[in-house]
């Protein structure tokens, strides 16, 4: 029962894991490199931790935990740079985005550890399928309690980060006509979607212990949640997220997503209700295909609106709480990219237009991330 | 009279009847000693070969063997273009290392075999020839075990680097040394200047044009696999005409074609070129044609000291460069060892070097071929296992590969 003894963290700090593609530099197919990458980047005195993910085609990134976005912009600029260097040594080359593009899923090969290698027993195929990329946003809670509140509230917004943070139009070889298509990779497992209707943190762990006397779950690992609270680090999770192009942006969403537990936290504008749950997977989808130009429902005012919209008066909304957190600036950069509808995703089909092939368009979201934003 | 519209006895096979025929056979030669001996597909092929060639039971008679030349040359072609391909000059340039890596390994190889073969009193022009023939890994073979056992990481990557480089090595050095020999042989001074440079010029333009040609043909076509794979297949087997027609080297010039393709394609006209199946063909009939042509023969007793002296400094001298330089360049700990296993393979077309020197000074060749072609028959045949097991070992190999 330990891992669930709920760690409280200082409020609202922020922390992310990215993970990353690791790429050949000679066919711009996904490598196999994570493991030699690895081990040189251990060598190395880095803030924050390197981890090994699902496949040997992905690292990921673990930040340390800041009080403030613009600490963590630079710690992830940093650990960008290491990781660029030594995979430079190895010819490999490092990208964002929620998927590769045309990678052929069979090719893809379990990282050897115990973890992993039950997750492929388990799940067979799904665990190769699973090579897709996301960023996870943590933010720190006083407690238990606020981690369920944080959570319901938060799920309302699920569309925003899915439009905001899309960066997989492209999955096996085609363009999917999707924002992101890389959350229909993580909805295949049983344990995929969202937190029961949970009233606190108590009613959370009754819940816990009978799905793990069920034989169900082992531990807070098994569910594959949008978002999810996270006991042992003292968070709640967002992990709907493609892994954004840069660091940059990978930044702003977590500075967005700070603003907005902000707000809930001193404002507590809303009780957690369950018609957000009737409306999130309609949310979701609109989110995945469309984007920002998707519908939403509102579930508290019982009203339809395009997810930009409804980003942009949330944005104007917690601006007070972006103002004291120092982040103004970067929300209002991410305000401006929906204003004039640009994503990530849009970014990755206009390299396709001009390039042709999607070997370029993997090359040129390589030199994206080389370079920094 | 009436029987005019049978044919002949015996009928004359068309050179693409026998082309098929040696393909099938070295196919099911290759799947049998890996179904049952799980040796490399390689093995099987040139056993096959073996068997069949003018040292076995001559069905493949020397005049075919010359004849068929052309397809050994347009596989050769297709190899080495595919590895030049690969050699990533960035990578060089951003792991000066490496870079290192890559000169010692062929520079340490070279003077080892050098120097054992002067010590067992062969003349330096000899020496020389022979060492720099040694110094190249068999771009064929590890290409061939490499795509069979889906080998992909470090271990692999180097590797293939590592036989690209040490590939140019050889044939420049190889070029280089003909004014030795010319000499040697009382030509003229002009004969011993002008052929290297011509080869060596030669070659190195005419890979430089054809290189231009398919790029701006690839850019033309536009980003369509399909398109562009017939290119490219379709450059290569006119460029490997053209060199031969010129009296060029067909390696250098196809590793420089494929070098330049990869490394002036500042724009990426070109695709990707995975060769795939297609490529399965060539290594098939390169194979059972290298497997025709061991020389058997040049084995005997007398050489077995220097042939095992050969092998053993020369695998020495590579890996004495990896392990000094290796872990600078960023391979992992046991990975040079590795390494020096997988680049054991000597070249294949070691046997068309000799050839083309044979023919040049029919002596020269011979005493030439005592030494290297005896090493090409031990090395053909255990290279690919070294190869195969290296790349197992390393943890590169696909596990049902």
């Amino acid at each position: 029962m330990d891992e669930l003894a709920f760690s409280a963290s200082a409020g609202l700090t922020l922390g992310v894991e990215i993970e990353l593609q690791l790429v050949r530099a000679h066919d711009m197919d996904l490598s196999r490199d994570a493991d030699d990458l690895l081990a040189r980047l251990s060598k190395r005195k880095l803030p924050g931790a390197m981890k090994p993910e699902i496949t040997e085609s992905m690292i990921e990134l673990n930040s340390s935990v800041h009080a403030d976005s613009a600490a963590l912009m630079h710690e992830l600029e940093v650990m960008r740079q290491a990781v660029v260097r030594e995979a430079g040594v190895l010819n490999v080359r490092v990208c964002g985005g929620g998927s590769h593009p045309f990678h052929d899923w069979a090719d893809r090969r379990i990282y050897p550890n115990e973890r992993f290698r039950s997750v492929v027993e388990r799940y067979g195929y799904l665990a190769k399928q699973f090579t897709v990329f996301g960023q996870h946003i943590h933010v720190g809670c006083p407690g238990g309690d606020e981690a369920i509140y944080f959570t319901h509230m938060l799920t309302r917004y699920v569309p925003h980060f899915i439009a905001l943070s899309a960066a997989s139009p492209f999955y096996q070889g085609e363009d999917t006509s999707f924002q992101s298509s890389r959350l229909t990779a993580v909805s295949a497992f049983p344990l995929a979607g969202h937190m029961p209707f949970v009233s606190g943190w108590a009613d959370f762990l009754e819940y816990f212990t009978t799905m793990k006397r069920f034989g169900i779950v082992a531990s807070m690992k098994d569910f594959y949640w949008d978002i999810r609270p996270k006991p042992e680090y003292g968070t709640v999770e967002i992990r709907v997220c493609d892994t954004p192009l840069t660091t940059r942006r990978a930044a702003l969403l977590a500075a967005y997503a700070q603003a907005l537990c902000a707000y809930f936290l001193t404002e507590h504008p809303r009780e957690p209700s369950r018609s957000v749950y009737l409306v999130n997977s309609y949310n979701r989808f609109e989110a995945c295909r469309f984007g920002t130009r998707g519908d939403m429902v509102d579930p508290y005012a019982g009203a339809r609106k395009k997810i930009g919209d409804d980003i942009l008066e949330t944005i104007a909304l917690i601006a007070p709480h972006a103002f004291r957190l120092g982040s103004s600036e970067l929300l209002e950069e991410l305000a401006a990219g929906v204003r004039v509808g640009e994503s990530d995703a849009a970014w990755l089909r206009r390299r396709y237009a001009a390039r042709g092939s999607l070997a370029d368009v993997v090359r040129d979201a390589c030199t994206r991330w080389e370079q920094g934003s | 009279m009436i029987r005019d519209f049978l044919p002949a006895l015996p009928p004359v096979l068309s050179h693409a009847a026998v082309f098929g025929a040696l393909v099938i056979v070295g196919l099911l030669a290759g799947e049998a000693v890996r179904r049952y001996a799980s040796l490399p597909r390689i093995t099987g092929y040139a056993v096959a070969g073996a068997v069949l060639g003018p040292q076995g039971v001559n069905l493949l008679t020397d005049n075919m063997l010359f004849d068929l030349r052309i397809l050994v040359d347009l596989s050769v072609g297709l190899i080495v273009f595919e590895l030049g391909f690969r050699l990533d000059l960035k990578w060089l340039r951003l792991n000066r290392w490496l870079l290192a890596t890559a000169v010692a390994e062929s520079a340490f190889c070279f003077w080892s075999i050098f120097g054992a073969l002067v010590y067992f009193d062969f003349r330096p022009v000899l020496a020389a020839m022979a060492a720099a023939i040694g110094t190249a890994t068999s771009p064929a073979v590890v290409m061939l075990v490499a795509s069979d056992l889906r080998a992909e990481g470090q271990i692999t990557e180097r590797m293939l680097l590592f036989t690209a480089v040490n590939s140019v090595f050889a044939y420049v050095l190889l070029t280089l040394l003909l004014p030795f020999l010319h000499l040697e042989h009382k030509a003229t001074w002009e004969q011993a200047l002008f052929h290297p440079l011509y080869l060596l010029c030669g070659s190195i333009f005419a890979g430089y044009l054809a290189c231009l040609l398919m790029l701006r043909l690839a850019a033309w076509l536009g980003k369509r696999e399909e398109l562009q794979f017939v290119l490219l297949v379709a450059m290569v087997i006119v460029t490997v005409g053209v060199a031969h027609a010129l009296k060029l080297s067909v390696s250098l010039t196809l590793i420089t074609l494929g070098i330049l393709a990869r490394n002036l394609d500042h724009e990426h006209a070109l695709l990707p070129v995975h060769f795939g199946y297609g490529a399965q063909l060539f290594f098939v009939i390169l194979f059972v044609l290298v497997g025709a042509s061991l020389e058997f023969s040049a084995f005997n007793a007398v050489a077995a000291t220097v042939v095992a002296a050969y092998i053993v400094v020369r695998f020495l001298g590579k890996g004495l460069a990896l392990l000094l330089f290796g872990p600078l360049s960023g391979i992992r700990p046991g990975g040079a060892g590795l390494l020096t296993i997988a680049l054991l393979p000597l070249s294949g077309s070691a046997v068309v070097m000799v050839r083309d020197t044979t023919s040049l000074y029919p002596a020269f060749g011979k005493e030439l071929a005592a030494v290297v072609l005896s090493a090409v028959v031990i090395l053909e045949l255990i290279g690919p296992l070294a190869t195969q097991f290296a790349l197992r070992r390393a943890g590169e190999a696909r596990p049902n590969g």
